[in-house]
């Protein structure tokens, strides 16, 4: 049996997994075992998700999220990277900075949430904060590690091949570097929709967050997985292209 | 392939005392070595490479050989003693004890990598790679990650790093312990051939008492360390060019090689009665 056959029957398997679940909840919801209050036929959520698109008021939320989770993440990307890339080049400034981020790591960082409404107000800003800081804080650890963890023998051959320090930067740091970075991207990408998300519970106007809370206060069940079911796609999207990125950017790993 | 090598710098003569140094392409003086607050590895390390010589240094495991090779590279700041250089840095070559290669980088490029540093272009520095490859028996093999290369493979690669940059003075810490003995004498003729012809002086490390004076024009017996000195220094007065196989069988070989045992029996041997 081939490496793509065996590929080829997990995904079957778990389809099949995926099906019998759906299958078993919408008989149980028909035949009144579950009580579709709390957990509505799958038929009806596909309906719900249908009206919701149809109705096209769906899309300016979408916007919302996604442009705050997106800006959060592209933003905690460069601030984490740049901050741990300089705290693990200059001693004096990890000193400074490591204890500040040992403590952001440690806490739930979701409960800044309250106090950058606050200060960014209801809008885009308070959302993109969270989510940044989500995700900052997370690769931060991952380039700092990463340069702490650079082979110095690699370090020793570009030298003793005649490269500087910036061919040293460039052909060592970098890509080890670039290889923790992409560990910790899904992880990263996950951080940067909470972040969007429960920015949108705790005060807003717009957002799938929103209407989630909304939903949540009218005892919608089959609203609330709907949008649960969006924004799990479009998470699982941006794994798609993490995991396409990674094998593209770490060929040499797995050739 | 002289014509296409020309394309690199070539290397400029000494920098600094080369009437100090006089033929020398390395002379080491004084040289005391220490990691941190230990004692010294090695103490008063005094020895010098002429132009084209082949000097091997034995000595017990541990006693600080890969530490002076890393000091002559500048890899590692002596305590005391100094080295000087009679050839530019970029004019010396190390091959390490380990073969890491950039893992990120085909065989081909890392071979180019130091050709790219001295200035080359990437193309050019590229074809040049896969001329060296294939010099080396690694044809074809040039788009493999180093993981895809098995432990010999990725050596000679190394060795292609080093070589293309055509260095003056080589350094080489026992470059082919890890291959078996098939791939190990090969490669070691032909290094030892590209060595003799393009008249590179070389400091090789090695375990091998046999490898040491098969390769060289001098052997330099460094005893047990800690604080270890240079015990012993024989000239090995077998002509050039060699033939590994056909080396041993000279008549300076055998009474060689029991010298050198004894010396280091014995320098082995002083420490665990101090
Ligand atoms: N980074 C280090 N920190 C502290 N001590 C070290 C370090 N590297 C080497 N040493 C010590 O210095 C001494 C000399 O080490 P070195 O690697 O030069 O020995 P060697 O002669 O090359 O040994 P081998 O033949 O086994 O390769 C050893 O006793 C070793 O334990
Ligand atoms: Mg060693």
């Amino acid at each position: 049996m081939s490496a793509s056959d065996r590929g080829l029957s997990v995904a079957l398997r778990r389809t099949l997994g995926l099906a019998l679940l759906l299958a078993f909840w919408e008989w149980g919801a028909r035949a009144g075992v579950i009580d579709p209050f709390y957990a509505p036929a799958p038929s009806t959520v596909a309906g719900t998700l249908f009206a919701l698109f149809q109705g096209g008021t769906l899309y300016p939320h979408i916007a919302a999220t996604f442009s705050a989770a997106l800006l959060g993440l592209g933003a905690g990307l460069l601030i984490g990277g740049l901050l741990g890339f300089t705290a693990a080049l200059i001693r004096p400034l990890a000193d400074l900075l490591e204890p500040f981020m040992m403590l952001l790591n440690a806490v739930p960082r979701v409960i800044l949430a309250p106090l950058f409404v606050i200060w960014f107000g209801i809008d885009l800003g308070s959302k993109v904060a969270l989510s940044l800081v989500l995700v900052a804080v997370l690769v931060f650890f991952a380039v700092y590690n990463g340069i702490r963890d650079v082979d110095r023998r690699l370090v020793e051959r570009v030298l003793t091949l005649g490269g500087g320090r910036l061919a040293v930067l460039r052909e060592v740091y970098l890509p080890s570097v670039t290889a923790w970075v992409m560990g910790s991207l899904r992880v990263a990408v996950g951080f940067a929709f909470t972040g969007a998300v429960v920015g949108e519970f705790v005060a807003s106007s717009r957002g799938l967050g929103y209407l989630l809370s909304f939903a949540q206060s009218t005892y919608n069940a089959a609203q609330t997985l709907a949008l649960i079911l969006i924004v799990m796609a479009f998470v699982l999207l941006l794994f798609w292209l993490g995991g396409w990125l990674e094998r593209r950017l770490l060929r040499w790993r797995h050739p | 392939m002289s014509a296409r090598l020309q394309v690199l710098p070539q290397p400029e003569p000494a920098p600094r005392a080369p009437e100090a140094l006089g033929e020398r392409l390395l002379a080491v003086r004084g040289l005391t070595l220490r990691y941190g607050r230990n004692p010294p590895a090695v103490e008063e390390v005094e020895f010098a490479v002429a132009a084209g010589e082949l000097v091997s240094l034995v000595g017990p495991s541990g006693c600080g050989k890969s530490t002076i090779l890393r000091a002559i590279a500048g890899l590692h700041r002596p305590e005391r003693g100094t080295v000087e250089l009679g050839v530019a840095r970029r004019a010396l070559g190390f091959l390490f004890q380990d073969d890491a290669l950039l893992p990120w980088r085909t065989a081909r490029d890392n071979v180019a990598l130091g050709l790219r540093f001295a200035g080359m272009s990437r193309r050019e520095a590229r074809a040049e790679a896969e001329a060296w490859l294939a010099r080396l028996g690694l044809a074809g093999l040039g788009g493999r990650y180093p993981a895809q290369l098995s432990g010999g493979q990725r050596k000679r690669v190394a060795l292609a790093q080093v070589l293309a940059l055509r260095p003056r003075l080589l350094l080489m810490d026992e470059p082919f312990a890890a291959l078996d003995a098939i791939v190990r004498q090969q490669v070691t003729q032909e290094l030892l051939r590209w060595v003799e012809r393009e008249g590179i002086a070389v400091v090789l490390v090695t375990h091998d008492l046999e490898e040491a004076i098969a390769l060289a024009d001098r052997v330099l017996l460094l005893g047990q360390g800690p604080r270890a000195r240079i015990q012993a220094r024989h000239p090995v007065d077998i002509p050039r060019p060699r033939d590994l196989v056909a080396v041993r069988g000279h008549p300076a070989f055998a009474p060689l090689y029991r010298r050198l045992w004894r010396d280091l029996s014995r320098a082995m041997g002083r420490e665990e009665t101090p």
